[in-house]
């Protein structure tokens, strides 16, 4: 009677997480994400190529606290306290800006509003399976059309972190990996991130060169995508001025640049193997060029519904 | 007299003094180092010396090491308490890494996987970095990768064009890229308000 009694404590919290959705899955991670104090050893796979980072994130006093380190080659390191990131490289003086996570580890809509997500794709739970050691529960993110690529992500079943994310393309290869390789959870911050929450980072930068937009629009987006930024600024590096629009559906991000045409020809298609492609369509003197991790026809669409309004 | 004392030295080496004269060599700690030598100059000449010459170096290794500061023991140190101590030892770690970066504008780092990316190819094809296929501006529309100079100089375009081309893709790969850590909040908080609107 008391092992029956037993088995049933051991197994009563596997049979509880069993009812959840799909969605209630992304819920609890979503809020796991952005809640537990942790340290995960990651690595990140594009085509063949592999990058090692550790994540720690915790809360100090009342400041919720993270840092990225990748572990191969120069130093890059990220901080973010409260609200400021700040990115730490070798070869430039640190550099903060407002931001609510440290992006590119997971994808920002993760740790934010799943409900977003739900405008481009469908949730379908899938298998379990055993990754850094724990029981993950895999649930789908299936385009609802052909306009962006696939994903599924893995969660923890006991933390409700997220143990890995796999971005698909159309023909269900893999495009990029992020996989944890060890997952520890923490009940008080580990001392890096008391150090850092004592540190005094630099201010966040003024991006004083960045104007207001022309009134871009678009005749057609695929659904879920939607707006998030336009403005005038000078291209990195060779400072040409061009209009920006960003785009995003909660997990690809897109930029769309509008500049004047140069004498040199510029390629009209390009696709990386990590599923990054970029189009330029040519409109008059003007060129448009889209840039993301969606199928290159779903840019060469976007850029030639853009319209002024 | 330091001619004639070289002269000894060489004789007794050849075996042509008397026992009381190589008594006195013995005890003359100047001549040891030219009896060695001597020895050494026979040897060559007689063609027997060992395959590998035992220079009498570990009298100078030993030296040099007495003399050397202690730089490995706190390091010996380190490995002995660093498993032990870890937590305790990475705030100082952390705080040196912090500080020691450069003075280079922001424009040089986001940038640079895009650049490393499109430059390996031209040694690599088979390079693990992603590759890039295009079509070009002009001509068919057979495929033909943006690296491969010789395929796009049949299409007429000169080296600069290329370069010129490579540079803009950069620029534009690495704008999209620097903009992801630009904008992530702002993308956050339009989702929000985008929600509550609807």
């Amino acid at each position: 009677m008391r092992i029956i009694l037993l088995a049933l404590l051991i197994f009563s919290p596997l049979s509880h997480s069993e009812e959840l959705s799909a969605k209630e899955w992304l819920t609890h991670m979503s809020q796991a994400l952005s809640e537990k104090q942790f340290k995960a050893s990651i690595i990140q796979v594009q085509a063949d190529h592999v990058r090692p980072l550790v994540f720690v994130q915790g809360l100090v006093g009342e400041q919720h606290i993270s840092y990225v380190e990748y572990l191969n080659g120069p130093p890059k390191n990220a901080v973010k306290v409260g609200n400021k990131v700040t990115f730490l490289e070798h070869d430039q003086p640190p550099y903060s800006v407002t931001a609510n996570l440290i992006q590119g580890v997971w994808p920002a809509s993760l740790s934010g509003n799943i409900t977003k997500l739900e405008q481009g794709y469908q949730f379908v739970l899938g298998g379990r399976s055993r990754i850094a050691g724990r029981a993950g529960q895999m649930i789908r993110f299936i385009a609802k059309d052909e306009h962006r690529y696939d994903a599924q992500i893995w969660v923890d079943m006991e933390t409700y972190l997220p143990l890995r994310y796999d971005t698909l393309n159309r023909d269900k290869q893999l495009l990029e990996q992020t996989m944890v390789i060890e997952l520890v959870e923490f009940i008080e911050s580990p001392s890096i991130l008391v150090e850092a929450s004592k540190h005094k980072w630099p201010e966040v930068i003024n991006q004083a060169d960045r104007k207001d937009a022309q009134d871009w629009q678009f005749t057609w987006l695929p659904e879920g995508f939607n707006m998030v930024v336009s403005d005038n600024h000078r291209l990195i590096g060779i400072h040409e001025p061009v209009e920006y629009i960003a785009l995003s559906d909660g997990l690809a991000n897109i930029s769309v640049y509008v500049a004047r045409t140069t004498e040199g020809p510029m390629p009209e298609e390009l696709v990386t193997r990590n599923g990054l492609s970029m189009v330029v369509e040519k409109v008059g003197n003007a060129e448009v060029v889209a840039i993301g991790k969606v199928p290159s026809a779903t840019l060469e669409r976007i850029a030639r519904s853009l319209a002024l309004k | 007299m330091v001619k004639s004392s070289q002269e000894w030295v060489s004789a007794a080496v050849d075996g042509e003094v008397d026992d009381q004269t190589l008594a006195q060599l013995a005890s003359d700690v100047d001549s040891h180092q030219e009896w060695q030598r001597y020895h050494m100059i026979g040897d060559t000449m007689r063609g027997e010396l060992p395959a590998a010459i035992d220079l009498d170096i570990t009298a100078s290794i030993a030296a040099a090491i007495a003399l050397e500061p202690t730089i490995m023991a706190p390091k010996a140190k380190m490995s002995e308490q660093g498993a032990a101590v870890v937590t305790a030892s990475k705030p100082s770690n952390v705080v040196s890494l912090f500080k020691q970066f450069g003075q280079y504008a922001i424009a040089a780092s986001v940038a640079l996987v895009a650049i490393v990316g499109v430059q390996s190819y031209d040694q690599d094809p088979e390079s693990p970095l992603p590759v890039f296929n295009t079509r070009p501006l002009v001509g068919t529309m057979s495929p033909v990768s943006l690296q491969t100079g010789p395929v796009v100089n049949q299409q007429g375009y000169t080296n600069e064009q290329v370069l010129e081309q490579r540079r803009r893709v950069n620029a534009y790969i690495q704008d999209h890229m620097l903009q992801q850590r630009l904008n992530p909040s702002v993308e956050a908080q339009k989702a929000n308000t985008a929600d509550v609107n609807q």
